[in-house]
């Protein structure tokens, strides 16, 4: 009895303390923590020197069913030496499917279909980058069935890749960007051969220099997206303007930072750039940066053979969008420079005309229509009273200012807008207004002031000739 | 004020109903070509200025797809010829009344428009108390002409220029195509503060001026705003006749 009562408690005991191992080996693999994830496959046991026992030997090949021979020798070292391998990333975390010693059948039949088979495994701890691949230009080159679309491996060798970014930063480190072009001239050879020669690829190339653009500073990284858009092209002078609007670095090699701004206020960067704002996925027959500069082939404006300031050069990029431009026309692109005395002079000095020309005449235009204006509301809310009071004002004033002048002819208008009240006019004021004219006015002044309403009858044959012309144009 | 029609009493027959006297000022084919003017630089002014300032939304609006700017283009382009042409019978008429040496200088600039102008200056500082008398168009009225002649000129030049690059360019030096661009874009607003500010006050807010319209001007505009050409038609003293009916 007491064998058997400590044989259930034995069984309870071993039964609960395997149940916790199971639980918190289960609670670690829901973290999506790497360490966690490494340690997830129970078959984790399998010790990498278990694997390497077979896959170092020399010449450890095998023939797939294509006829190609996939090697399946590790160079330990390397591996060790490896971002994955000084992490202690074993190597059934990603070949998950091998549980042991002899392996499952293969179900690949080429060497393409292996790598294929295990790029999804780098999800599971790249998941971040991963899935920014999805949206890649590349996963849908192979969502559509082009099998030779790069995929993790392709880029990142996953027994050899060396760590690229700073651990605590998070920057790529500077040896990941002085080799990120020859990655991808594994498949792009040909746009790499001509970016070598490009200012650009030149002094990063032969000179390790590191301020200039690489692919992925134009391409970006894991979603990489087509450059063929139109959506690209017209953010393209955005792209370029990332480095050449940057004072700091454009200032060590001389640049212009102006490149950007003179590009939106001249005829083809206003229209790109307010494609970009409005719809950014229409295609316009506008030059962006790289029609006229190059796209991999970037060279020196001041290249002797290929640069843009070569007067033939740049008209013969003119003439691609506008045949039958002759030797002057590429001046009428002011080549991003700001207009000075130096530099586009004509264009300066209209400038600098309208700056003084606005001023200096529409200016006193203004204030001659304000001070008209002023004069015309004072003259009308002073009118009852000015017909008595500023008269004999304005007599003293005007023999001083002019002789030849009749005065106060101001007055005159607010008999005729008001004929209906003619009896405001006093009669004292009439003969002050024609002081100065002709004696024989004075007595038709006074006369007119009697009688307003009766026309004089030596006008009526002058007066009838408007008329008539006014009835003819009329009918 | 202008067009202001009087009914005299009730004695006269309806059909004998008189206009309040008036003097002819425009003729018709002027009227037209104020008409023209007006209608064809609206048009350009409204197609342009989104293409100057196209930071404005309302522009990117307007001109958000090529087809748009194409669009707006040709509007421009078709009321520029409309213009021009209507400039083309402007000058030569100039040329034919020139040469039939009928060619009224009344728009012509004087001395006295200057001394005009200091009068005014004077009574608007209220160093004088009266306006200067003007002839049959006021220093303003000649300088309304000439700032849009000389505007319409610079505009339609450079308006060619920016129009055909490629042709102007073959005897030009390049660099005349910005700079035709910035005088085309400047001197359309230039213009266009201009007619806001010094026509539409004096045809508009001082007065209402409508003799561009009517053709006509009344007996008492001409004798308080044009009182030497009044004087000159009516050949005595503008204080003789007063704004009445002539039967």
């Amino acid at each position: 009895m007491r064998l058997r009562t400590s044989l259930i408690v034995t069984g309870l005991v071993v039964t609960l303390v395997s149940f916790g191992f199971a639980f918190s080996t289960a609670s670690a693999a829901r973290s999506p923590d790497k360490e966690a994830v490494i340690q997830k496959s129970p078959l984790n046991q399998v010790d990498n020197s278990t694997c390497l026992s077979c896959h170092t030997r020399e010449g450890f090949t095998v023939e797939l069913d294509s006829g190609e021979i996939l090697p399946l020798t590790i160079n330990s070292d390397a591996y060790e030496e490896s971002t994955h391998g000084s992490n202690d990333v074993t190597c059934v975390t990603c070949h998950s499917d091998i549980e042991g010693f002899p392996h499952p059948d293969r179900t690949t039949q080429t060497l393409r279909e292996v790598k294929l088979k295990y790029y999804t495994s780098c999800k599971e701890c790249h998941t971040e980058q991963f899935n920014l691949t999805l949206d890649s230009v590349h996963q849908k080159s192979l969502a559509a069935g082009n099998q030779e679309a790069a995929v993790c491996a392709d880029c990142h060798n996953p027994h050899t890749q060396q760590r690229l970014t700073n651990k605590d930063t998070g920057e790529l480190l500077d040896y990941a960007r002085l080799h990120i072009p020859e990655t991808c001239a594994q498949c792009h050879s040909a746009i790499y051969d001509t970016y070598k020669e490009s200012v650009h690829g030149k002094a990063l190339t032969q000179e390790g220099n590191l301020d200039v653009p690489t692919c992925i500073n134009c391409h970006g990284v894991h979603n990489i997206q087509s450059p063929n858009t139109a959506t690209f092209r017209n953010s393209t002078p955005f792209l370029c303007a990332n480095c050449h609007t940057n004072n700091a670095l454009m200032d060590k090699y001389g640049l212009s930072t102006q490149v950007l701004n003179t590009y939106v206020a001249d005829f083809h960067g206003t229209t790109v750039v307010l494609f970009d704002k409005t719809f950014p996925d229409q295609p316009t027959n506008k030059p962006v940066c790289t029609d006229c500069h190059g796209v991999h082939n970037i060279v020196r404006v001041d290249d002797p053979q290929k640069g843009l300031s070569v007067r033939e050069n740049l008209l013969a990029r003119c003439q691609k969008c506008h045949p039958g431009a002759t030797a002057n026309f590429p001046d009428a692109w002011m080549s991003h420079y700001i207009p000075s005395t130096e530099k586009y002079p004509i264009v300066y000095y209209v400038n600098l005309f309208y700056k003084f020309f606005i001023p200096a005449v529409l200016g006193p235009m203004l204030i001659l229509v304000v001070m008209d204006f002023g004069r015309l509301m004072i003259n009308r809310f002073r009118k009852p009273k000015s017909v008595e009071a500023e008269a004999p004002v304005a007599e003293p004033e005007a023999e001083v200012v002019a002789e030849t002048k009749p005065l106060d002819e101001p007055e005159i208008p607010e008999p005729v807008e008001e004929p209906e009240t003619p009896g405001e006019v006093s009669p004292a004021d009439e003969p002050v207004l024609f002081e100065e004219q002709e004696t024989t006015v004075d007595a038709d002044v006074a006369d007119e002031s009697d009688v307003s309403e009766s026309s004089n009858k030596p006008d009526i044959p002058e007066e009838s000739k408007p008329l008539d012309d006014e009835e003819s144009s009329n009918g | 004020m202008s067009g202001k029609r009087k009914n005299t009493p009730g004695t006269v027959r309806p059909q004998e109903v008189q206009h309040e006297k008036t003097f002819p000022r425009f003729s018709l084919a002027q009227r037209w070509e104020h008409a023209i003017l007006l209608l064809s630089g609206l048009v350009l002014l409204l197609t342009g200025l989104p293409q100057k300032y196209r930071e404005f939304s309302i522009s990117q609006d307007l001109l958000s797809t090529p087809d748009r700017i194409e669009l707006i283009r040709q509007i421009h382009h078709i009321a520029a010829v409309v213009l021009a042409l209507e400039v083309a019978y402007h000058l030569g008429r100039i040329i034919y009344l020139m040469a039939k040496r009928r060619l009224p200088g009344d728009l012509l600039p004087t001395w006295q428009d200057v001394r005009d102008a200091g009068q005014m200056l004077q009574y608007l500082l209220f160093l004088r108390s009266d306006k200067p008398k003007f002839g049959r168009y006021n220093f303003e009225q000649k300088v309304t002409y000439w700032f849009l002649f000389f505007g319409v000129l610079i505009m339609g030049i450079s308006g060619l220029i920016i129009w055909f690059p490629i042709q102007f360019t073959k005897f030009l030096p390049g660099g005349v195509v910005p700079a035709a661009k910035l005088a085309h874009s400047t001197e359309a607003v230039v213009a266009a503060i201009f007619i806001i500010v010094w026509h539409v006050y004096h045809v508009h807010v001082e007065r209402t001026n409508l003799s561009m319209f009517t053709g006509r001007l009344s007996e008492e505009e001409m004798r308080i705003f044009h009182e030497k050409e009044y004087e000159r038609l009516t050949s005595q003293s503008a204080s003789k006749a007063r704004p009445g009916e002539k039967k």
